[in-house]
């Protein structure tokens, strides 16, 4: 039999949880050198094509590891699918008991900088169509093109709009990078760490300009929210807010 | 601003974070897990059309099932 393992826990715990693993599985802990791990037992990894079923083991890892983050206070997250096995004539309950006592004071350590903490994901998307109108009013070189684009032949004028559409994209790729940055500055102002992630496709005409993930204190995220509340207000700038997660990307 | 769990714009959230990232065990204690970056890459494809379907509150049903699963 294999161990699926969620997470680590302060403390030393042995009990079941009151909740069901992936695939009905009861959940329980295993306590080892001061800290203990949350497992379900398990045949095999939990893959599968089914898109529906796989929503829903991910779900219920989740679930589980938010079950342990309300009940003992902090919980380090693993990721879905981490599968302690059985080796060399030494079970997996023995394996993951080994790997406890070994990694127990970096694990202690890492649950304590953790406390009281949480991960919230902070994505900022823009749509260019409504920020465009203010990039040309301040900026004279497209308003010049433009002009002589009124005043010239259709072929000149045809080169011309081409240009002033090169010009402009070339604006609004600087106004990305100084939107990105000034909300970088005033966010990582206000957490205690940030991450910066890869950003995803929006529905057009939406474009992410920045994917962050955040830690920062459960009782302090109002600060984070005024700052957020602030970027909302730029016209074409639009600000999701989710959490709070425990924090799977402060754990490595 | 308040953060927000609800939504099905969040399900991408928590996708990425708990296939993507959380703790990773030393290689020789766990299964060897070479299929899962595809799933994942299939998954997030299928999650970004879910997160379409479920502004039609097709995805509700599956959700709501899940968090009853909670408890026994």
């Amino acid at each position: 039999m294999k161990l699926y393992l969620y997470g680590v826990i302060e403390g030393v715990h042995q009990q079941a949880l009151e909740i069901k693993g992936i695939g009905g599985n009861p959940v329980f802990t295993v306590p080892c050198a001061e800290i203990s791990a949350v497992v379900q037992e398990c045949k095999e990894p939990y893959s599968a094509e089914d898109t529906q079923l796989m929503t829903e083991w991910i779900l219920v890892h989740q679930a589980v590891i938010d079950l342990a983050w309300e009940k003992f206070e902090t919980v380090i997250p693993f990721s879905f699918d981490t599968i302690i096995i059985a080796k060399d004539g030494r079970s997996a309950m023995e394996n993951l008991q080994e790997w406890l006592v070994k990694e127990s004071t970096s694990l202690q350590e890492k649950l304590k900088t953790l406390k009281g903490k949480a991960e919230y994901g902070v994505q900022i998307s823009w749509d260019p169509q409504l920020v465009a109108p203010r990039i040309i009013k301040n900026d004279a070189e497209i308003q010049r093109l433009q002009e002589e684009t009124c005043q010239k032949s259709p072929g000149t004028a045809y080169l011309l709009k081409q240009k002033l559409e090169n010009l402009l994209r070339l604006r609004l790729e600087i106004a990305a990078d100084v939107y990105f940055k000034e909300c970088y500055q005033k966010i990582r102002a206000s957490v205690e760490a940030l991450q910066v992630g890869k950003t995803r496709k929006e529905e057009p005409p939406r474009q992410m300009l920045a994917n962050f993930s955040c830690l920062a204190s459960k009782v302090d995220i109002a600060k984070l929210g005024k700052e957020l509340e602030k970027i909302t207000q730029i016209e074409g700038l639009f600000v999701r807010f989710t959490g709070p997660w425990p924090p799977y990307s402060f754990v490595s | 601003m308040e953060p927000t769990r609800t939504g099905s714009a969040t399900l991408v959230d928590l996708l990425d974070r708990v296939l993507d990232k959380g703790l990773i065990l030393n290689a020789d204690l766990i299964i060897s897990l070479a299929g899962v970056p595809l799933i994942a890459v299939s998954l997030r494809a299928a999650i970004a059309s879910i997160e379409t379907m479920a502004k039609y509150g097709m995805m509700r049903e599956l959700i709501q099932d899940v968090s009853r699963e909670k408890i026994h």
